[in-house]
């Protein structure tokens, strides 16, 4: 990868809001905070708050990387559609980058990689060497198969690693950072414009009222 | 082309995902609007999820077609004006984002724009018609008359107090066995009906003020196709045309006299032009608009109906809106932060849904 790509990655997929900008090889300057609403309003000055901390100019970048979840439905979109109306403006890529990618940067061992899902339950993949898991829904109380030596990482892992009696180790980078650094190096090969990860469909009913009978 | 300015809109408020280009001088470059009633049809109604799935993923592909069509690119472009209130809060959302984005990529201003005077300012884009004048908005989400003073100045005269007319005509369709939209079909179902078939009530009708109601109205037909029912089984078709005539047979009766009244409060302001103007998808439905038609000829009042594209939801008239604030000086919404509820006179705030978080619309 050559020194002059930058790149700024930024998330929204949970409570929190993050931003990163990556150029000439590392992450320049980053910004992270907990926030359980009002993403739509910070994310835009935070973005600007983190490339004004590296004097670079937004019309520079070379890429966008963006999380795509699994997470919270409206802060998955609160960014996407940021990324693809900055990128259609800038004329540049946005990439969509997994919160799972995220995690994983940087690790080199066998992992049981966690994110929260809705009721207490988990959004578990599982990393064993090159093999990359499915993602299913792990509740505590219920089996969990993992390669031994794993060690779990995610939102809430000590949980995990209570209930599983595992090691558990800090992800290496905050999202915002790892999804910059990871559209660094997939921004060239990529076609599609991110989309949210979505792990459950849209919560909708048929209708209830039963069409009537129509005599002829 | 330089010296007179262009506008790109965005809307996605509801279940139309739309994108236009739209010049200072009334003319519409190009007015992209994708719909999204296959993804709802099963669910007998807009889905805010499934709209803002849909939003999401199609917003951006909407505005390239936009520019495309209309031949020009965000350089050409002099400000975005994009829908950041009133409704389903998802769709707002992607539409805002989308736009900040966009903005902050171009550095073009940003304007943030109601949906609702988006219709309501339709007329001056089609007919450059002058203020103040009457509005009646009747759609799938609304149903309201307001005195259109400025392109900031609403006066709220009344609205439903329940369901809006279009919804009405949906759910009415859906207990017919009509498809979807139901506007249209019942329509055509009730031009092969007798309008008086059945006596289905008009609401508030004999009520002093512009206030409506729908709900009860939808129970009655309700009601009655349910006693068909047990008594045959199923409905005939001629029950069908029935139903649908005397339904909207009802609801014609309903807007017509309370746009009676409505006119009567309005004509007191000595309008210059006096104009009753419509939007909205009911609006197109013929009886209403003949009922409508009918009564302000009688009382020597234009009646304005921009073509339908323009009455449904469109982005033409959020782009049209950015242009009569720039005109004024107003910078939109400030800051600009999606909102599900954002009443047009705040002074008069609707009785739908007024809540802890206050009136919708």
């Amino acid at each position: 990868m050559s020194d002059n790509v930058s790149v700024l990655g930024f998330d929204t997929s949970g409570a929190h809001c993050g931003a990163a900008y990556f150029s000439g090889g590392d992450v320049v300057s980053a910004a992270y905070e907990d926030m359980k609403r009002g993403q739509a309003e910070r994310l835009p000055e935070m973005i600007a708050e983190v490339m004004e901390a590296a004097d670079a100019d937004i019309g520079q970048l070379s890429a966008i990387g963006v999380g795509v979840g699994p997470g919270n439905f409206t802060g998955i979109r609160i960014s996407i559609s940021y990324a693809r109306g900055l990128a259609m403006a800038l004329g540049i890529p946005a990439v969509g980058v997994d919160l799972f990618d995220a995690l994983a940067l940087g690790q080199d061992r066998d992992m049981v990689l966690c994110l929260k899902a809705p009721r207490d339950s988990f959004y578990i993949q599982i990393r064993a060497g090159a093999e990359v898991s499915d993602i299913t829904t792990w509740t505590p109380g219920n089996d969990l198969t993992f390669p031994s030596g794993a060690i779990c990482l995610g939102e809430n892992a000590d949980i995990l690693a209570n209930e599983l009696g595992i090691e558990r180790m800090p992800a290496k980078y905050a999202p915002a950072s790892a999804i910059a650094r990871i559209a660094a190096h997939r921004f060239r090969d990529t076609v599609d414009r991110p989309k949210p990860l979505y792990l459950r469909p849209a919560d909708a009913a048929p209708s209830s009222t039963p069409a009537p009978t129509i005599i002829t | 082309m330089k010296d007179i300015e262009i506008i790109l809109g965005i809307e996605s408020s509801c279940d139309d995902t739309a994108a236009a280009v739209v010049t200072a001088d009334r003319r519409i470059l190009s007015s992209i609007v994708a719909d999204q009633t296959m993804l709802h049809s099963a669910f007998g109604g807009v889905v805010p999820e499934i709209a803002a799935r849909a939003h999401a993923e199609k917003l951006d592909f909407a505005v390239e077609q936009a520019l495309s069509e209309a031949d020009v690119t965000l350089k050409d472009i002099h400000a975005i004006a994009v829908t950041a209130g009133p409704g389903l809060i998802g769709g707002v959302m992607s539409g805002v984002m989308l736009a900040k984005g966009l903005a902050t990529g171009s550095g073009l201003p940003l304007i943030g724009v109601n949906h609702l005077v988006g219709h309501a300012l339709t007329p001056r884009l089609t007919d450059d018609l002058a203020f103040p004048y009457l509005m009646l908005l009747v759609s799938g989400g609304h149903c309201q008359f307001l005195i259109v003073n400025g392109p900031d100045q609403f006066e709220r005269l009344g609205g439903t107090i329940d369901d809006a007319p279009g919804e009405a005509f949906d759910k009415v369709a859906r207990l017919l066995g009509l498809s979807q939209p139901g506007g249209p079909s019942i329509e055509i179902a009730a031009q092969s009906g007798n309008d008086k078939a059945f006596a289905f009530p008009r609401p508030l009708l004999n009520r002093d003020g512009m206030d409506m109601s729908f709900s009860g109205l939808k129970t009655a037909v309700l009601r009655s196709r349910d006693a068909i029912i047990s008594e045959k089984g199923g409905i005939s078709l001629k029950d069908q045309s029935d139903l649908a005539a005397s339904f909207q047979s009802a609801v014609t009766d309903l807007l017509v006299e309370k746009s009676r009244r409505a006119i009567q409060v309005y004509l007191e302001q000595s309008p210059v032009q006096p104009a009753l103007a419509v939007a909205g998808g009911v609006a197109a439905n013929t009886l209403v608009r003949a009922g409508l038609k009918d009564l302000t000829s009688k009382m020597s009042v234009e009646f304005i109906a921009p073509p339908l594209p323009l009455c449904t939801d469109n982005a033409a008239m959020i782009a049209w809106v950015g242009h009569e604030l720039r005109r004024i000086g107003h910078p939109g919404m400030t800051p600009l932060v999606p909102r599900p509820r954002w009443p047009l006179d705040p002074r008069r705030p609707s009785m739908l849904g007024s809540g802890k978080k206050g009136a919708k619309a």
